[in-house]
């Protein structure tokens, strides 16, 4: 426990450090969200000077710096100046689609990562090991614009799936059933560009270590004593293989926010993705702002997750805790 | 006071319609009759950030603004002219400082509320009070003094100018008529910028446009209703809009867009690329859709050199200067540009080359006596050898002092086709024996080095004005305007030919007569093409259409189309 509360200390303490720095960073890029708006030529450099004064870009930066701390203490993340209004409530519903892609497509990956890992590591040579590592390096070369691009492509193709969007016109209107029905199928194409993305990395994760697992001294023992190959893996070589999956599995959490950004541009999903990219080209600082800082909380959260994970299933490390 | 009563009678007749009051004066609608019914998916580049008319600065906002709110007067896009909207006629004082606006009868807002002269008080009030910081205001602001709008009876306002001002009519375009029963309470409150923002409820919202509010999906979506009050019917005498939706729907990339369309899944998109376009317009499944040309735009694309006065800064582009600032080298660059190339290259022949900075697409003002751009190495030459420049042995510009010509040229890096112009224009001068280095840039790191830090050679952009009229111009072209991009605050004007820049955009603001007008904007772009302050390159004929680039299906949304363009897209 106290190693625990120890994590979550230096949690909060690199969450303030993000928050300021990340403040500093974005202030400190060249130009700001008005600049564009002086190339209309219809509008004066006094309405700039009042808009500019509306939104408190003309006080000191601390001044600014704190306000926009007082605006985190209210839920509010500072003010977005396209939008007109608090960060925080713009971002909540988004957040939400976000995470309902990005949950599924971590919980599929790591479904398929860990029997598929396991299972290639029982293969180490032949056509099965070469076309593992075949695949999965071209998956990892594979830039996730090109997949989303080319599932979109085979979507107009065959029409089988929804061509982007989160769901259909008329969703309003359809029953419960069809509703989810409706959200699945718009689900297939980005969850299907996420797991491709996600999975190489997690695939070659586990089997590398349940490869050492399956090399180590007892697990040849057990084999040794006749107890069964599916006995072996999963209640001797798995169990062993688990400690760095594990810190993975925090990763993956700390990524739940950042990893399908690129996807929802490229597929039209209404996340955190087009939000977040139109604010950081619009300079609208605080929207910015506000998905950094909670993908740092989910970051800090992911990794107390894993070690809480660690203390329960490893008896060392709880011995090295005490 | 003498006065003349400008605009017409034959569209006010009052006609009955299902919805309006038996006495409403509706407008009899010009446009091709069509079949009522019918939902139109238009898919939108960026989410709108605002259902505000009073702060919203984003096209996207406004482009659906336009379809919830009307104006009093509004420019038809087709003839570019100024058409009667809710108010039917106007007159204009002898002295041209007073308008007396007739507004139509038996209006009502979209949530049944009647319409009447305070609601005009009101909005103008809205759009001149500076606590809201609205784009607008600049525009109400005439001879330095904010315009003075007054209601005489329930349905007839003045307008009071400082002075004369020749696109008059035109400021009651663009401003919307707000509802003061649904909005007073804010703008007393201070809290009006904050109102309408996409959270808002559609009961708390009301507008004379031909839709109205029902729902919003963030990320996602924004559904417009048929506004059953709205004021224009068909030449049959049936309402309009025929619509019962529009949905705009956000698709955030230009790819997904196209793939969205050819799926079927919406109706029209804007804005394509030349490539994207080639692609639609040479799809087998063409027969679907058809790509509707809406004829030209106003956005010009141009090369301009920093000619800002650096005070002792910046020295390695201050020696530069003694280059940019002769009238001779710009002549020379322009002259060994190929426009034709660019055309070609960069939008696979659907651009025009432009001789100055009012496109085609500007049917009323452009000077058609100036002849197109011609490419001559040969000229370029001679201009540069005339004003003392010379080539080393392998080729290279060298100026008198022995100094190889060498500049860069920065644009916005996330615009692939003005990223590709920028590269002809480097090969283009190349041949000149300059050596031109290209530096695409974040577009607000641009924009911080054109307009704050003034730190580049030359810079590669485009700029569009949201109307014909040359007025919507003036901070462009005065010296001391703060558009004027290669100069940025001068106190008073330097180069050739910007004196008489300066006076004759000045004279033709307050000049009533159109044709001396006319004389007066012809010779200011004479004076541009001449003395090439800045360099015209191309208006792109795909990217930079004036409305949508239409792509219809074949399920009958053609059929529809009139009714949105009661409001037609604006830049």
């Amino acid at each position: 426990m106290v190693r625990l509360a120890r994590r979550a200390l230096h949690g909060l303490l690199l969450l303030i450090g993000v928050s300021a720095l990340s403040f500093l960073l974005v202030e400190l890029a060249p130009g700001d969200y008005f600049a564009e708006m002086r190339l209309d030529p219809r509008v004066s450099e006094a309405t700039l000077r009042t808009l500019r004064s509306r939104y408190g870009l003309d006080r000191p930066l601390p001044e600014r710096y704190l306000r926009w701390v007082a605006s985190l203490a209210r839920g509010e993340l500072g003010y977005s100046f396209a939008y007109g209004q608090p960060v925080g409530p713009l971002l909540w519903p988004r957040v939400r689609n976000t995470l309902l892609l990005t949950v599924t497509a971590t919980a599929l990956a790591w479904m398929l990562a860990v029997p598929l890992g396991a299972w290639w590591a029982t293969r180490r040579r032949g056509p099965v090991n070469a076309g593992l590592a075949g695949v999965t390096a071209a998956l990892l070369a594979l830039p996730d614009l090109v997949l989303a691009l080319g599932l979109l492509l085979l979507a107009l193709r065959t029409g089988w799936f929804p061509a982007g969007g989160m769901v259909s016109l008329g969703h309003e209107q359809m029953a419960w059933s069809e509703r989810v029905g409706d959200v699945a199928a718009h689900l297939v194409l980005p969850v299907t560009a996420l797991v491709l993305g996600i999975l190489p990395v997690l695939v070659r994760y586990v089997r590398a270590g349940v490869a050492d697992a399956l090399d180590a001294p007892f697990v040849r023992a057990a084999r040794a004593h006749g107890i069964p190959p599916r006995h072996v893996m999963f209640r001797h070589a798995l169990p062993a293989a688990a400690n760095p999956l594990i810190s993975l599995f925090g990763l993956s959490l700390a990524g739940l926010l950042s990893t399908s950004l690129l996807v929802e541009v490229v597929m039209s999903w209404p996340g955190l993705g087009p939000l977040l990219l139109e604010a950081i080209l619009a300079r609208d600082f605080y929207l910015v702002l506000g998905p950094v800082l909670a993908s740092t909380l989910l970051l800090v959260s992911g990794n107390l997750v894993a070690d809480a994970l660690l203390l329960a299933a490893d008896p060392r490390i709880r011995a090295a805790g005490r | 006071m003498r006065g003349l009563w400008v605009v017409a009678v034959a569209l006010a007749s009052p006609i009955l319609a299902q919805g309006r009051s038996p006495s409403a004066e509706l407008l009899l609608s010009e446009s091709e009759a069509g079949r009522p019914g019918g939902r139109l998916v238009f898919a939108l580049r960026s989410e709108p950030k605002t259902l505000n008319p009073v702060t919203a600065v984003d096209i996207p906002s406004r482009e659906v603004i336009g379809r919830l709110m009307a104006d009093l007067v509004h420019i038809d896009r087709q003839t570019q002219q100024t058409a009667p909207a809710l108010a039917k006629s106007w007159r204009v004082s002898s002295d041209g400082r007073h308008y007396t606006l007739e507004l139509r009868r038996g209006l009502r807002f979209s949530d049944g509320h009647p319409f009447d002269a305070d609601d005009v008080v009101f909005s103008f009030g809205c759009y001149l009070d500076e606590r809201n910081g609205s784009p607008q205001r600049d525009l109400l602001i005439v001879g330095g003094k904010p315009i003075v709008v007054r209601k005489l009876d329930a349905h007839r306002v003045t307008v009071d100018l400082e002075q004369p001002f020749a696109a008059a009519e035109r400021l009651f375009d663009s401003n919307s008529m707000l509802p003061r029963h649904l909005l007073e309470k804010a703008q007393q409150e201070g809290r009006l910028a904050q109102a309408w923002g996409l959270g808002a409820a559609p009961a708390d919202m009301a507008g004379l446009g031909p839709f109205r509010l029902k729902s919003y999906v963030p990320g996602d979506r924004l559904v417009l209703e048929r506004n059953p009050h709205y004021w224009k019917v068909d030449r049959a005498g049936r309402p309009l809009p025929y619509l019962d939706e529009i949905v705009f729907l956000l698709v955030p990339s230009e790819d997904a867009q196209v793939v969205r369309f050819k799926a079927g899944e919406t109706d029209l998109i804007s804005r394509l690329s030349a490539a994207n376009f080639a692609a639609l317009a040479r799809d087998p499944a063409a027969g679907r859709y058809r790509l509707e040309d809406l004829g030209p735009g106003l956005e010009y694309s141009f090369l301009f050199f920093n000619l800002n006065d650096l005070g002792g800064r910046l020295e390695a582009v201050s020696r530069k200067q003694a280059w940019f600032g002769q009238t001779a080298f710009r002549q020379a660059v322009s002259a060994a540009l190929d426009r034709d190339g660019i055309v070609r290259l960069v939008y696979q022949g659907r651009a025009t080359s432009l001789a100055t900075h009012v496109t085609p697409g500007n049917k009323l003002w452009v000077n058609r006596a100036l002849p197109p751009p011609v490419r001559s190495l040969a000229r370029a030459r001679d201009l540069l050898a005339r004003a003392g420049f010379s080539w080393s042995g392998e080729g290279a510009l060298t100026d008198g002092g022995g100094t190889p010509v060498e500049f860069t040229i920065v644009t916005n890096a996330a615009n692939a086709s003005r990223v590709q112009m920028a590269r002809v224009v480097q090969d283009d001068l190349r041949q000149l024996g300059m050596r031109v280095q290209l530096v695409p840039l974040e577009n607000r790191a641009l924009l911080d080095r054109v307009l704050q830090s003034h730190d580049y050679d030359a810079a590669l952009m485009a700029l569009a004005s949201g109307d014909v009229d040359p007025t919507s111009e003036m901070n462009v072209w005065i010296s001391s305007g703060p558009t004027h991009l290669w100069r940025l605050g001068a106190s008073a004007p330097s180069a050739p030919g910007e004196k008489e820049i300066d006076e004759l955009m000045r004279r033709q603001a307050v000049t009533l007569d159109p044709r001396e007008r006319k004389r007066l904007y012809d010779r200011v772009q004479e004076l541009v093409a001449d003395n090439l302050p800045l360099i015209p390159l191309v208006l792109c004929a795909v990217e930079c259409r004036r409305a949508v680039l239409a792509a219809l299906t074949a399920a009958g949304a053609r059929r529809s189309l009139p009714c949105i363009s009661c409001t037609p897209c604006r830049r």
